[in-house]
């Protein structure tokens, strides 16, 4: 276990392990369980203070809801550039300049979070 | 190609070509997205073995992550009226696509092949020579720091945009305060009581029964607007899981 | 581990992209902050600042030739000159955006999210000014086109692409009137743009794979070294060229232009049609000039058929249009493949020619596009065909002014279409591509023929019923007018200090 992948064999064992746990729960708890299906009427269908579902499952959302996802889409992207960042900024020969050209694409980005909040996008109405 | 490499590449190499095809044949928009997710996945493990740990995180967390959410957040807004048109425009489109589509993959897949053919990888050891995260780092705050503030100007378009198209602001007069609303709650005509509660009968225990008032009579006032109005069969309305 | 410094940056030479970015980052600050009242004119004084002081700084480094931050962007004479065209008409599209004199608010809807046809849609369409976000989006674009002529790497150009082409997705969206056209046209654009992006960055890597770097001089040099397979480079380099050509709007990547152009707001029309182009055709004069100019021969037969076929297309479809919008677009198909004849000319000649030709055009076609936002009715502007019969009766001034736009895109002489033309098939003849001028020379004559159609329909029909009247144009729009006219008529008569500074700017540095 040495090597570039070798670092990574614990984690392949661990979700190797953690395949094996669930399945052998599941199918433990298949052959062990008593099994006296009945199937009466309206068993599988949902159930709520006595109202019948009719129509399909499909809710149509908000628009609003799109732009916090976009946001946080957009913080992500953010994230991923900080995160090398976050990693050699204090290196010896980094420093100031990282951290200038950091704090320039962040300010950026905040100018987009200034806007939301001034057009009260952040508001909940 | 180490042992481990080609192990775990023959293994993911089935989940993300299933997803990939998966992802164009399926007819729900929703299943398509997690199809895709499949794929992307497999192709975040990729990177990894291939020494790219930061591209192949950066794939998992932001595409698989954020951007499939996105997706999802965008099928959301589709009406459940809305539906596919499934009439040609062009005679035979669909059709010349799908082999253009599938040519053009042939050929630029063969392509590549055969261009890799004898290749030997070079230049990775000084890439990742001080690890894979600064050497991206290096380049990102040096070489290429004019591309990347740039980003910036990008991602704040984009966030300006999405806000422009999606964001309706409302104007002052268009909320209602508290004095309006009281005011239109005892307007003369309007009930300002609570509403009754519905009426649940040994007949029938659904919402959608109509309560009774104390004069005796029933009141429609006391079904939610968002219950459909139908007519219940009687097996409908009857009360549940007592048959046998 | 070495010590780690930031590339030397000339920020002289790349200040122009510097003030705009800023420009339009405090263009987002005001929107936010500012009431709305004040916004439309701050916004359109300091997007106007910004763009002229952009030029002067441009105009003071005019003899700058540089390679800076980290070799990511070349500051030379093409750069400069495209720069340069890229501000002077941006400035002359952004004073068409700014004019609010012929239509109340403006030509942009006030807010985008309102569903089309509702009762506050109606009520926003006579009451309430325009969005404001116009400008600052506005500029964000101009500033990536500057970016995009000047990078001197293909990632650098990536980023530019994307930088100049999401706000004009979004401009498209934001029309005042036919929002649901405008609305389709930007997700037309939208959707096929990107794939057109994907394709880009797809031939990126593939000539990565190839030369091991993405910078020009890197992808220059291993054009003649590398012992990569040849077919990484090909099919790179093609897929590259789907990239940019889709941009230009070259046939076969051509269907979106036509749709677009109808559906986006007229102004932005203008935008695309002039400032688009100049940054389109200037990425592909230095992906071809500089990065692969080793394999000229391989690529010039198959770009040759682009510009053919873009010709053709452009000048037959031309003749069928009953739009004066989309007749526009085919006409401006038309004219990326006379570009395309001076870009393959593959000289000092057809640089310079192909750098005057995008100058001239631009001007004539967003004078055309202002003519057109004055056409109007009740429904906003009249833009089908049979609309503007007579139009010389109602208005001979502004019909005056249309038809000479329309000689100068039939290459008469005396205009500045002409020399253009001369000058690239000139270019493209010292080159040995005279089966290219054949074609450009036929297809020309078959443009003819929809020009002097609208020019016989507006002058020698009867001003009917229908005919839409002629608004009279706000001070914004009369002085982008007057600057397009005077440009086209003086670079058709006096042509030469522009042709010189086109002949001492043609030197790509490397």
């Amino acid at each position: 276990m040495a090597g570039y992948l070798g670092s990574y064999a614990t984690l392949g064992l661990l979700l190797l392990a953690s395949v094996v746990v669930f399945v052998g729960a599941f199918s433990a708890n298949r052959l062990l369980r008593p099994a006296s299906p009945a199937e009466p009427i309206g068993k599988r269908e949902t159930y709520e203070c006595g109202v019948d579902p009719v129509g399909g499952d499909w809710a149509q959302a908000q628009i609003r809801y799109y732009v916090y996802a976009y946001l946080y889409v957009l913080f992500a992207v953010e994230a991923v550039f900080l995160f090398p960042w976050a990693v050699i900024f204090d290196r010896p020969g980094f420093g100031a300049t990282t951290v200038v050209e950091m704090a320039i694409f962040v300010a950026v980005l905040a100018l987009g979070i200034l806007y939301a909040w001034r057009k009260r996008i952040l508001t909940w109405t | 190609m180490s042992t481990g490499e080609a192990v775990t590449f023959w293994i993911l190499v089935w989940p993300a070509l299933v997803g990939a095809i998966g992802m164009v044949l399926a007819r729900n928009a929703i299943h398509s997205a997690l199809w895709l997710v499949l794929t992307m996945l497999s192709i975040g493990v990729f990177y990894v073995l291939q020494s790219a740990p930061f591209i192949g995180m950066a794939q998992i967390i932001v595409y698989t992550g954020a951007i499939m959410m996105l997706f999802l957040f965008v099928l959301m807004l589709v009406g459940r009226d809305a539906s596919d048109s499934l009439i040609e425009t062009l005679r035979g489109q669909r059709v010349a696509a799908v082999l253009l589509g599938i040519g053009f993959a042939a050929m630029v897949g063969t392509g590549v092949y055969r261009a890799m053919d004898n290749v030997t990888p070079a230049g990775l050891e000084q890439a990742n020579a001080q690890g894979n995260v600064e050497g991206i780092a290096r380049l990102l705050f040096t070489k290429y720091v004019f591309a990347f503030e740039v980003t910036s100007a990008l991602l704040i378009t984009a966030a300006v945009g999405a806000m422009v198209l999606a964001h309706k602001e409302r104007r002052k007069g268009e909320k209602r305060g508290q004095p309006e609303t009281m005011r239109a709650r005892f307007y003369p005509g309007n009930y300002p009581g609570p509403k009754p509660g519905p009426g649940v009968y040994a007949t029938s225990d659904s919402v959608a029964t109509p309560g009774r008032l104390p004069d005796g009579t029933l009141t429609d006032r006391s079904i939610s607007k968002i219950l459909p109005v139908r007519e219940l069969t009687s097996s409908e309305s009857a009360p549940k899981g007592t048959e046998k | 581990m070495e010590d780690l410094s930031l590339p030397k940056i000339d920020y002289a030479a790349v200040a122009p992209m510097l003030i705009l970015f800023g420009v339009a980052c405090v263009g987002v600050l005001f929107e936010g902050v500012l009431p709305k009242a004040a916004r439309r004119v701050t916004q359109l004084v300091l997007a106007l600042l910004g763009l002229v002081a952009a030029l002067s700084v441009i105009v003071w480094q005019s003899d700058t030739r540089v390679l800076t931050a980290g070799g990511a962007v070349a500051i030379d004479g093409p750069t400069l000159f495209l720069q340069g065209a890229i501000i002077v008409l941006g400035i002359m599209a952004l004073l068409l955006i700014g004019d609010r004199a012929m239509e109340h608010g403006g030509a942009f809807v006030a807010q985008a999210a309102i569903t089309v046809g509702s009762e506050a849609d109606r009520k926003q369409a006579v009451k309430e000014q325009g969005a404001t976000e116009v400008y600052p989006l506005t500029v964000f674009a101009i500033a990536g086109m500057l970016l995009f002529v000047a990078a001197n790497d293909l990632l650098t150009m990536f980023v530019a692409l994307e930088v100049f082409s999401l706000p004009l997705y979004l401009l498209c969206a934001l029309a005042r009137r036919r929002r649901l056209l405008s609305q389709e046209a930007a997700l037309k654009y939208f959707l096929l743009g990107a794939y057109a992006s994907a394709f880009f960055l797809f031939g990126v890597a593939l000539v990565y794979g190839f030369a091991g770097g993405v910078e020009f001089g890197t992808i220059h040099d291993s054009v003649t070294e590398s012992t990569q397979s040849t077919v990484l480079l090909y099919a790179g380099l093609a897929m590259i060229a789907i990239g940019l050509l889709f941009k230009a709007a070259a046939a076969p990547f051509h269907v979106w232009t036509p749709d677009v152009y109808q559906g986006a707001p007229t102004p932005i029309t203008g935008l695309m049609a002039a400032c688009t182009k100049v940054a389109a055709f200037g990425g592909l004069l230095r992906v071809l000039y500089v990065g692969f100019d080793g394999v000229a021969w391989d690529y010039t037969p198959i770009l040759g058929v682009v510009a053919v076929l873009t010709m053709l297309i452009g000048a037959v479809l031309a003749v069928t249009q009953t739009d004066i919008k989309r007749l526009l677009a085919y006409s401006s198909i038309a004219n990326a493949g006379y570009l395309l004849v001076g870009v393959l000319a593959l000289s000092k000649d057809g640089l310079s020619s192909t750098m005057f030709y995008l100058v001239a055009y631009g001007f004539t076609v967003i004078a055309a596009f202002g003519v057109v936002t004055l056409v109007r009715d009740a429904d906003g502007e009249a833009t089908h065909l049979s609309r503007w019969a007579g139009l010389g009766r109602r208005s001979p001034l502004y019909a005056g002014i249309f038809t000479f736009i329309l000689l100068a895109f039939a290459g008469i002489p005396l205009t500045s279409g002409f020399i253009a033309k001369f000058a690239v098939f000139g270019a493209a003849l010292d080159s040995g591509e005279a089966w290219l001028v054949v074609f450009g020379v036929v297809t020309s004559m078959l443009l003819a023929f929809p020009y002097l159609r609208v020019v016989v329909m507006m002058w020698l029909s009867e001003p009917g019923e229908s005919t839409p009247t002629v608004s009279i144009p706000g001070g914004l729009t009369a002085a982008a007018l007057v600057i397009g006219v005077v440009a086209t008529l003086v670079l058709g008569v006096a042509p030469a200090p522009l042709l010189d500074l086109t002949t001492s700017a043609a030197d790509f540095v490397r």
